[in-house]
C-alpha cells in the first residue's frame, strides 16, 4: 500500500469516527485494549496491554488514533493495563464464538464469492445460535458482524464467565460434535424378557437433549419419509445404506409401521437394523448440524476481539452489533457499508479488478484509473487491490 | 455435632469448630501425640492405599488430625502428594456419605451423625445449580464442567450429554461422583501452604517418615519421570517431529508441551529436549511452556484427552493400551507403573552428556 493511500484511509477513518457514537462493551475498564495503527509494510504490530484509562475516552481515542483495527479482550482483569498476563490478574471472560468463512467446510475458497461466503457463514451462525439458545440456554448474547469474513457471538451469562480454557474446549467440542460417541448417547436398561425367562436389554436413545435428540430428529425425519413412500421405494431407499440388505430393510419398514411409538420414544432395540440406522444418523447429525466455529477463539480466555462499531481496516466495512431479530434481514455487504463512504465518488488506480458486490449493487471493476463510489474504492484499497490516484 | 465434623473434617462447620475450640495448632502438635499420630497415618495411608486409615474413636483426635495432616502435606511440598492425599480424603468422604445416604433413606433417622444430600449440596453452594427431576438430577452446565473436569471417561464429556436449556442431566450415582470431585478440589485448595516455623519443627520426624514412604513407593516417579520410550504413541510422534525440526500446528505443539509440563518437566528441560534441532524455536517454546504451566497465564493447562487428540488428527499409531485409556497421561502412568525399575531411566539423568554433545 502506498503512503498516499494509507494517508487517505487514515483521514477517512477519522472522519467516520468523528460522526459515529461507539457503545463500549460492558465492564470496558476491566478489559485489555489493543489496536493496529496504519503503518508501512505488510508487518502489522499490535499495540496492546492498554487499559481504557490509558486510552482515554474511547470516542476521542478513535478520532485521535483512527486505527486500522481496534480490539478489546474477552477477559476481564484486575489490572488490564499490566504488561504480562500474569500481572493482569484474570477474573473472568466472556465466552466468545467466531465463525470465519475461511474455516467453513462448506465454503470453497477461490470459487465462492464474498457474498456467498458470508451467506454460508450466516447459515452456520443460525446453527450455532440453536446450540447456544436451546442446548445451553444462554440469554446474554451479543451478535456481531466482524466487518470481514464472518460473525462473532459474545456470551455474557454469569454462569459461564468463570470457565477456564479446558472447560471452554468442552463447549467447543459440543458445538462441533467432536468426540461424540453413539454408544454414550444410549441408556441401557435391563427389562424382563417378553414371554421368555432371560432378561433382555432395552437400549434407548437419549432424546431429551444434546446430540441424542439431534440424532433422533434425523432418524424420525427419515422414518417419516419412508412411511410416505410405497413399499418398493421404501425398501430400495433402506438398502442404499451399507450393511442393510433386503431382510433388514423389511424389518426396519415393519418397525416403522408397527412400532412407531417405540421409535418415537427413542427405543432402538426394536430391531438391530434400527440401531444400525440410528448410529448412521448420529454421524449425519454431526455432519449437518455442527457449527464449525474457530476453536482457539473460544478457548483463549485472554483473546482480543474486534470492537463492534469500529471499522475493519481490511475491508473498510463496519463491525456491526446486531439484535437477534435483525439477523435474518441483515445484509453485510449493504448494511455494513459506513454512511461516511456513501454518496460520492473518488478516483483510484485499480491494480486488481474483478466483481465487487457492495452497497446493494454489483460492480465489474476494470484495472487502471477510474472514478468509483467511495465505499467500493475504500474496500479495494483496504484489500490492497487499488491505490489512491496520484495527486 | 463433633462426630459429624470428625467424619467430614473438610466441612466449613468443621473448620469453624476447630477455630472456636480455640485450639492452638502449635500446642496440639507439640503435646497431643494421638492427634499427630493420626495425622501421620492419614497421609501415609493416602500414599500407600489411597485411603485415610482407621478413624479414631475419640472425635476430637479425629477432627484435629485433619488440619495437622494438611500441615504435613504442606511441609513435604510435593505435587504428587497433594494430589494423592486429596484423592484419598475425597474417596473416604465418598464412601462415608454414600453409606450415610443409604442409611438415612433406610432408617429415616434424623438423629444420625450422617450427612444428607441437601447439606452436601449447600456446603458446596450447589443448591441453586442442581435440580431434582423424576429420573435423577439436572446440573447447570457452568457448574457441571468444572466439577467433571477430572472425570476422564467419555461418558462425562459434554458432547455425550443430553444438554438442554443449560442443564446437564445426571443420575444420582453421577451426582455423588461429582460431589466427590467437589470435595477433592476443596481439599486440594490452598495446598501446600507456608507452615510456621514452630509447627514445622515439632513435626520434623513425621515429615521425614512421609518423605521416606514417598521415596519407597517411588510415587514421585509415577509422574515426575521422563522416559520418552514409555510415552504414548501420539506424544512420541509429536516429539519426534519437533526434534526433526518440523513445523507443528499450534494445537499439536500445545499437546506435546502440555504433556511434558504435566509429567513434571521444567521449562528449561523441555527446551533442552526440543533442542535436538536448531529450528525448534526456543523463544516460542519458553513462552508456551510458561503459559501452560500457568506462570504467565491465569490457568494451568493439562494435556488434551484422547478424544481431543483424535479430533485434531494427532492420535496416531494406536496400540492395545490406547484402547483402554481415555487420556495420554493415563497411558504414561500405566506404562511407568508396569515398567521394572531397571527399565526406567529418567531422560534427565543422562541428559548431562547429551547436552554437551549437542553443543549450545
Amino acid at each position: 500500500m502506498e503512503e498516499r493511500t494509507r494517508a487517505y484511509l487514515r483521514g477517512r477513518f477519522r472522519d467516520h469516527y468523528r460522526r459515529t457514537e461507539i457503545t463500549p462493551p460492558p465492564a470496558a475498564n476491566e478489559r485489555e485494549w489493543g489496536y493496529i495503527p496504519w503503518t508501512e509494510g505488510p508487518d502489522t504490530t499490535m499495540v496492546r496491554h492498554r487499559s481504557l484509562l490509558e486510552l482515554g475516552d474511547l470516542s476521542e481515542f478513535l478520532v485521535r488514533k483512527r486505527p486500522q483495527h481496534v480490539y478489546f479482550s474477552a477477559g476481564r482483569f484486575r489490572d488490564p493495563g499490566a504488561s504480562s498476563m500474569h500481572a493482569k490478574d484474570w477474573q473472568s471472560a466472556d465466552l466468545v464464538f467466531d465463525l470465519d468463512a475461511d474455516h467453513l467446510p462448506s465454503v470453497t475458497l477461490g470459487e465462492d464469492s464474498y457474498a456467498e461466503m458470508l451467506a454460508k457463514c450466516k447459515d452456520a451462525l443460525f446453527r450455532l445460535i440453536e446450540f447456544l439458545e436451546d442446548d445451553f440456554g444462554f440469554e446474554e448474547l451479543e451478535f456481531v458482524f466482524s466487518g470481514g469474513r464472518g460473525y462473532h457471538v459474545h456470551v455474557r451469562d454469569e454462569n459461564v464467565l468463570h470457565l477456564d480454557r479446558e472447560h471452554r474446549r468442552e463447549i467447543v467440542d459440543y458445538v462441533r460434535g467432536i468426540g461424540m460417541d453413539y454408544e454414550e448417547l444410549i441408556d441401557t436398561e435391563t427389562v424382563a424378557g417378553l414371554g421368555r425367562k432371560t432378561p433382555t436389554e432395552r437400549r434407548t436413545l437419549e432424546i431429551d437433549g444434546g446430540w441424542g435428540a439431534r440424532t433422533h430428529d434425523h432418524l424420525m425425519a427419515f422414518v417419516e419419509d419412508l412411511l410416505a413412500m410405497d413399499d418398493e421405494d421404501a425398501l430400495e431407499r433402506l438398502q442404499e445404506f451399507d450393511g442393510i440388505g433386503e431382510g433388514k430393510a423389511t424389518a426396519t419398514l415393519n418397525a416403522a409401521r408397527n412400532n412407531r411409538e417405540q421409535l418415537e420414544a427413542g427405543n432402538v432395540t426394536v430391531h438391530t437394523a434400527v440401531s444400525q440406522l440410528a448410529e448412521r444418523f448420529a454421524s449425519q447429525a454431526v455432519e449437518r448440524d455442527n457449527a464449525p466455529i474457530d476453536e482457539p477463539v473460544t478457548t483463549d480466555t485472554n483473546r482480543l476481539i474486534r470492537l463492534p462499531g469500529s471499522l475493519h481496516g481490511g475491508s473498510g466495512l463496519k463491525t456491526v452489533r446486531l439484535e437477534r431479530d435483525e439477523l435474518v434481514e441483515f445484509d453485510p455487504l449493504d448494511d455494513a457499508v459506513p454512511e461516511t463512504f456513501r454518496g460520492h465518488e473518488i478516483t483510484v488506480d485499480v491494480t486488481r479488478g474483478g466483481e465487487v458486490e457492495l452497497g446493494g449493487d454489483s460492480f465489474t471493476v476494470t484495472e487502471g484509473d477510474q472514478s468509483l463510489p467511495e465505499y467500493v474504492a475504500v474496500f479495494l484499497m483496504a484489500r490492497g487491490r487499488a491505490e489512491k490516484e496520484k495527486e | 455435632m463433633q462426630r459429624l465434623h470428625a467424619r467430614y473434617p473438610f466441612l466449613e462447620a468443621a473448620r469453624d469448630a476447630v477455630a472456636t475450640e480455640a485450639v492452638d495448632l502449635a500446642t496440639v502438635v507439640e503435646q497431643d501425640d494421638a492427634v499427630v499420630d493420626r495425622a501421620r497415618e492419614r497421609v501415609v495411608a493416602a500414599l500407600e492405599d489411597g485411603e485415610t486409615g482407621e478413624p479414631r474413636r475419640e472425635a476430637r483426635v479425629e477432627l484435629l488430625s485433619y488440619p495437622v495432616a494438611r500441615v504435613l502435606v504442606s511441609m513435604v511440598e510435593e505435587n504428587i502428594l497433594v494430589r494423592k492425599y486429596a484423592r484419598a480424603e475425597a474417596a473416604t468422604a465418598y464412601d462415608r456419605f454414600t453409606a450415610d445416604l443409604e442409611e438415612t433413606t433406610e432408617l429415616k433417622s434424623v438423629e444420625s451423625t450422617g450427612l444428607d444430600l441437601e447439606t452436601l449440596l449447600s456446603e458446596f453452594d450447589l443448591h441453586g445449580d442442581v435440580r431434582e427431576t423424576s429420573g435423577g438430577y439436572r446440573i447447570d452446565v457452568g457448574t457441571y464442567l468444572p466439577l467433571a473436569e477430572d472425570c476422564w471417561d467419555d461418558e462425562w464429556r459434554l458432547v455425550n450429554r443430553a444438554l438442554a436449556d443449560g442443564e446437564v442431566p445426571v443420575s444420582e450415582a453421577e451426582l455423588l461422583v461429582l460431589l466427590q470431585e467437589a470435595i477433592r478440589s476443596r481439599i486440594e485448595e490452598g495446598l501446600p501452604f507456608d507452615v510456621p516455623e514452630v509447627i514445622a519443627t515439632a513435626l520434623e520426624e513425621e515429615e521425614a517418615e512421609i518423605r521416606d514412604v514417598l521415596a519407597d513407593l517411588e510415587l514421585t516417579r509415577e509422574i515426575d519421570t521422563v522416559v520418552p520410550d514409555l510415552f504414548p504413541p501420539c506424544m512420541k510422534a509429536l516429539l519426534d517431529q519437533i526434534q526433526k525440526g518440523e513445523h507443528l500446528p499450534h494445537h499439536s505443539r500445545f499437546a506435546i508441551t502440555a504433556f511434558l509440563a504435566n509429567i513434571g518437566m521444567t521449562t528449561d528441560e523441555i527446551v533442552d529436549l526440543y533442542r535436538v534441532n536448531s529450528s525448534f524455536g526456543e523463544e516460542m517454546t519458553r513462552y508456551q511452556t510458561d503459559h501452560i504451566r500457568g506462570d504467565s497465564s491465569p490457568t494451568e493447562y493439562s494435556a488434551p484427552s484422547c478424544a481431543t487428540m483424535q479430533s485434531y488428527g494427532d492420535c496416531v499409531n494406536k496400540d492395545d493400551l490406547c484402547e483402554r485409556i481415555p487420556h495420554p497421561m493415563a497411558y504414561y502412568e500405566e506404562r511407568i507403573d508396569d515398567a521394572d525399575d531397571d527399565e526406567v531411566e529418567d531422560w534427565r539423568d543422562e541428559s548431562d552428556e547429551g547436552q554437551e554433545a549437542s553443543g549450545d
